[in-house]
């Protein structure tokens, strides 16, 4: 299967002399397009500064980023328009569903498709929606809808430009088991239907069996998860 | 999709109310040009009025509106008969204070040179010039009176028969025309105790003298009510106004410069005297204060900008990692500081329209405050918005990843 996005070598040091902090200790990974991939690891691990490498928000220090095949950042240096990428390659989805205050769950779809240069956002977020079960509160803005409602709509809105890679920041942190469990298995489904990546960096063990790969994180280093799982769950 | 639109929708009240604000502050800024252009305007208003080319006051003096001026009213017919002269007639100018119908009124009392000027060139709005020299006048409507309305002065009922607009004196006093006659009787009008203690001094006075104490009967004459000791002169004028032959206006001001008792300037050295010398002070404290609270408005919007700006920055730093242009972004600061700037000027000017014609002061907007003020009101918020495009720039994405 094509890869999404391979890491190979990265390093990322906070601070400087006795205070410094190795945040990535050369961690390689890659995900392939249709994988559901887990990051776990207590808190101050890394995982979140994996994340902002890989999304090429906050580059490490040495290493390089293949993206889609393609090397789009050395040793720390862009190789390409980064903002492009993230406009349209990449979905966030975070702890909070951080969508934005001032608009509807539809427009907030819908700007996602008018960055990543989609002339028919208004259609395809109503699509999005409708496919998240949250069609019938597009026009409602964030603070009206739910914890599960908004984490609907900010996969919604990570998907609207169908995405090659979806990086998901302890999405489920907010929610009770039942909705942590139903949002695991949108990015199972999101995944397998529609041939994206997902990594998702969470601390809930619940629902591990939706994933296809899990990795682990401590000190910076990257290692596959060895606790045995439960066999995966049929697609949905 | 327009954000900066969106925004507004979510907050409209919120933004309604800080352009209401902001449009508070500009009207006061606004009012303050106006009242610094309107103290300009009324200062030259009455001279220009008057339609003299040159005007001769008390030799060494600076006019009737800057101090007194006394001038024997033989100077009238001596300018008149100056060759190149067209007219020439005499001004009296004094305040006055009088109550009307309950309520004190400032008056400045223009005496008109009947008949030659029954305020032909006063810019009539009703009603129509003096007809007769005695109990008309012509007064500012900012006076309050009517047409056909009577104002009691120096025991005589003056009868309003012509309204002037905007006839206001530097000081901002409305100005009331009259012929000199009255103008005169008005000035040297005498209560009756003033009288009798005058009567007093005058008996007092021929008890003293050879004169009175030969002729009994002139202290007789001089305590009777009916009778009143005659003028050793006529009662001097303040100015006298002359209009000459458009070419020769030089050469009549050389003749007239070298008589002993006046002093001759141009109606544009009258208006100089005026700006230079009785407004020129409070002109420039005017002046100065507008330019303070331009610049306070000026910090006031840049942090109200700057505050709307940053309650956004969670969302905008959301927008920036999902790779929103910077100018879509920068753009959205800017249209919302255009809108509030367009908006906030539509509140001060209509608080202009509604609340500026009650201010006792006039506030003159004039056709380049109207032109300037919107263009830099706009001016004004675009570079209130700095801060707030600098604090975009600065956002970091990865900071909508925390938390």
């Amino acid at each position: 299967m094509e890869d999404a996005v391979r890491a190979v070598d990265l390093s990322k040091t906070y601070g400087t002399g006795p205070a410094a902090v190795k945040a990535l200790d050369h961690v390689t990974l890659t995900i392939a397009r249709g994988t559901v991939a887990a990051l776990l690891g207590p808190s101050g691990s890394g995982k979140s500064t994996l994340i902002k490498a890989l999304g090429f928000v906050s580059p490490a220090d040495t290493g390089e980023v293949f993206f889609g095949g393609r090397l789009v950042v050395k040793d720390g240096v862009p190789l390409a328009d980064l903002a492009a990428l993230r406009r349209r390659h990449l979905g966030f989805v975070f702890q909070k569903a951080n969508l934005t205050s001032f608009l509807t769950a539809r427009e907030n779809v819908e700007i996602a498709c008018e960055f990543g240069g989609k002339s028919d956002g208004r259609k395809r977020a109503r699509e999005l929606l409708a496919y998240l079960d949250v069609a019938g509160r597009e026009r409602s803005y964030p603070e009206m809808l739910s914890g599960g409602e908004q984490q609907r709509v900010a996969i919604a809105r990570a998907l609207a430009n169908e995405p090659s890679l979806i990086l998901a920041d302890e999405p489920t942190a907010a929610l009770d088991s039942v909705r942590s469990r139903s949002v695991m298995e949108l990015f199972r489904k999101v995944a397998h239907d529609r041939g994206a990546a997902v990594l998702v960096v969470t601390h809930d063990h619940r629902a591990l069996e939706v994933f296809d790969v899990l990795y682990e994180m401590e000190d910076g280093r990257i290692r596959p998860h060895q606790q045995e799982r439960p066999a995966p769950a049929a697609a949905p | 999709m327009n954000l900066a639109l969106r925004d507004v929708r979510r907050h409209l009240a919120r933004f309604v109310g800080t352009a209401a604000g902001l449009g508070l502050l500009l009207s006061v800024v606004v009012a303050m040009q106006g009242i610094y252009a309107g103290m300009v305007d009324d200062a030259t208003i009455l001279t220009r009025a008057m339609h003299a080319d040159l005007w001769l006051v008390q030799r060494d003096t600076r006019g009737p509106f800057a101090e007194g001026s006394r001038l024997d009213p033989s100077v009238e017919a001596r300018a008149a008969a100056v060759p190149g002269v067209r007219t020439a007639r005499p001004y009296t100018y004094q305040l006055i204070q009088r109550e009307h119908r309950g309520a004190v009124m400032r008056i400045a009392l223009v005496g008109l040179g009947w008949p030659d000027d029954p305020g032909r060139s006063l810019p009539l709005v009703r009603g129509r010039r003096l007809q007769q020299p005695h109990g008309e006048m012509i007064v500012d409507a900012s006076l309050g009176l009517g047409i056909g309305e009577s104002l009691a002065l120096a025991g005589e009922q003056y009868r309003v028969v012509g309204l002037t607009k905007n006839a206001l004196t530097s000081g901002g006093e409305s100005v009331a025309f009259v012929s000199v006659a009255d103008a005169e009787l008005i000035a040297f009008d005498q209560p009756a105790e003033a009288a009798v203690l005058e009567r007093q001094r005058v008996v007092a006075r021929l008890r003293r003298t050879d004169l009175g104490r030969g002729q009994p009967a002139l202290e007789d004459l001089a305590t009777d009510s009916r009778w009143r000791a005659p003028a050793l002169a006529s009662p001097p004028v303040a100015a006298v106004l002359v209009q000459a032959d458009p070419h020769r206006i030089a050469e009549v001001r050389e003749v007239m410069r070298s008589w002993g008792d006046v002093s001759v300037y141009s109606q544009d050295e009258e208006e100089a005297l005026l700006l230079g010398g009785v407004v020129q002070r409070a002109r420039m404290q005017i002046g100065l204060f507008t330019v303070i609270l331009t610049l306070t408005a000026a910090v006031i919007i840049m942090m109200v900008m700057y505050n709307l700006t940053l309650e956004k920055t969670h969302d905008l730093a959301v927008l920036k990692l999902m790779g929103a242009p910077r100018t879509r972004l920068l753009g959205l600061i800017l249209q919302q500081a255009w809108l509030l700037g367009a908006l906030g000027y539509a509140v001060a000017f209509a608080m202009g329209e509604l609340v500026f014609p009650m201010f006792p002061r006039r506030v003159l907007i004039t056709e380049t405050i109207s032109l300037v003020a919107p263009v830099a009101t706009m001016g004004i918020v675009t570079l209130a918005s700095i801060l707030g495009l600098t604090h975009v720039m600065r956002i970091d994405p990865s900071t909508a990843l925390e938390g």
